[in-house]
């Protein structure tokens, strides 16, 4: 998957979530300075990318991710590709 | 066999207390995982197993970091086990915020559901009231409360048999164009047509006098409302026992009226309906109140086992989808 579709997934989950503008959604974005973000809605975010994706992060990766930016790397680096379903 | 996972860290009557709730409710043929410390829980019967898991995660500011930061507590271990698939359901007393972290990084939410709501039934006598959301999150956004209408409306009807339940938004007032922007925008998509009995606003009062079954509105204003509600309970209670001991004559009142009032207590009784429950997530969850004895314990596992059984995730979310309200991007 290309960088900028990551982005869309990770810029429309924001949106929804978050209630910013999707232009304040860009690689460099901080979570948490930026979008005022807390602990469970950068969960909640990576939980989307995980089940989209088909990765698993362990608690150590998760907490490295600040950034818009460290999120789809980490979208790149782990992602197998297998996007679950169900409930 | 259903089997419950019960945290028996955090909650006030301490893990033996809980175990004891736990024994009571493997009588009834339940199977109980129980994490907490080992030599404080006890000896226990059969159907439970013991896993000893002496941390326990206590009201803290970043719950979120704490379950993260502790991965041995009881409560991390019991969410663990119920997302592995070795339980069934969840059943915590300990603090609400760590049960909230540890359902939604663990047991995760479900999918397109945006947040879950922590709803719980207001003990109104003759007919009682899921309301929700009494607190999982602050934050109120109308797609948000049209989700956690069908939440409550699946659970109400699988779980508490409410043919139909009638759902209401609360508000300041009953017309349409009362509220916060937020309730109208939420009132304007349940008008449209959801498949749920929506019956329009509700005002404060109205929680108390049969107008739904299901009142909703945001976690902020749902904790106000519901601490409020205990508090004027526990005065007016209080006054009546004071009123009820006054003098010979009010005691010897008080002696007459009493198996009329019996009945009435169990209504009120909060235990009897085992909690506050953890809604939108991949399983059930139960939160009794920290200050539950045995009975309350033992009627949350009940009523976890039950809920479970009757698969109220997987219900709520084919309910969800089917009115299309999941998530736009799920």
């Amino acid at each position: 998957m290309e960088r900028q579709e990551i982005l869309e997934v990770v810029r429309t989950h924001l949106v929804e979530e978050l209630d910013v503008e999707p232009d304040e959604v860009v690689e460099t974005t901080n979570f948490r300075e930026d979008l005022e973000a807390d602990s469970l809605d950068l969960y909640t975010l990576l939980q989307e990318l995980e089940d989209r994706f088909g990765m698993k992060l362990t608690d150590q990766q998760a907490a490295e991710i600040e950034t818009v930016g460290q999120a789809i790397d980490a979208v790149e680096k782990y992602a197998t590709g297998d996007s679950e379903q169900g409930p | 066999m259903t089997t419950v996972a019960v945290d028996a860290g955090g909650a006030d009557a301490g893990p033996r207390e809980v175990a004891a709730g736990a024994i009571d409710a493997a009588r009834q043929g339940i199977k109980v995982k129980l994490f907490g410390s080992a030599e404080e829980i006890g000896p226990v019967g059969e159907g439970i197993e013991v896993i000893d898991a002496p941390v326990s995660i206590a009201k803290v500011a970043d719950p979120v970091a704490a379950v993260r930061e502790q991965p041995d507590a009881s409560i991390v271990q019991a969410a663990r086990s119920v997302a592995s698939g070795e339980a069934d359901a969840l059943v915590s007393g300990g603090s609400t915020g760590a049960v909230l972290a540890a359902g939604v990084l663990h047991i995760r939410r479900q999918r397109g559901v945006h947040r879950p709501a922590l709803a719980i039934l207001v003990p109104i006598p003759g007919a009682p009231v899921l309301l929700l959301d009494v607190g999982a999150s602050s934050e109120s956004r109308p797609e948000r409360l049209v989700q956690h209408a069908h939440i409550g409306a699946a659970f109400s009807e699988v779980v508490l048999g409410i043919e139909r339940p009638r759902v209401a938004l609360l508000s300041n007032g009953e017309e349409a164009s009362r509220g916060t922007p937020e309730v109208i925008a939420a009132h304007q998509i349940l008008s449209a047509g959801t498949g749920i009995d929506f019956v329009g606003n509700v005002e404060g009062l109205g929680i108390a006098t049969g107008e739904a079954d299901v009142v909703v509105t945001d976690g902020f204003t749902g904790n106000v409302a519901l601490k409020l509600m205990e508090g004027v309970s526990s005065a007016v209670i209080g006054a009546v026992r004071a009123a009820a001991a006054s003098d010979a004559r009010a005691a010897a009142g008080a002696l007459l009226m009493k198996p009329a009032l019996s009945g009435l207590r169990d209504q009120l009784d909060p235990e009897q309906h085992g909690g506050a429950y953890l809604l939108g997530l991949r399983s059930v969850v139960i939160v009794p109140h920290g200050r539950f004895g045995r009975r309350g314990i033992a009627k949350a596992i009940e009523l976890a086992a039950s809920a479970s059984d009757a698969d109220v995730a997987g219900r709520t979310h084919s309910a969800l989808e089917a009115a299309g309200a999941l998530r736009s991007s799920e």
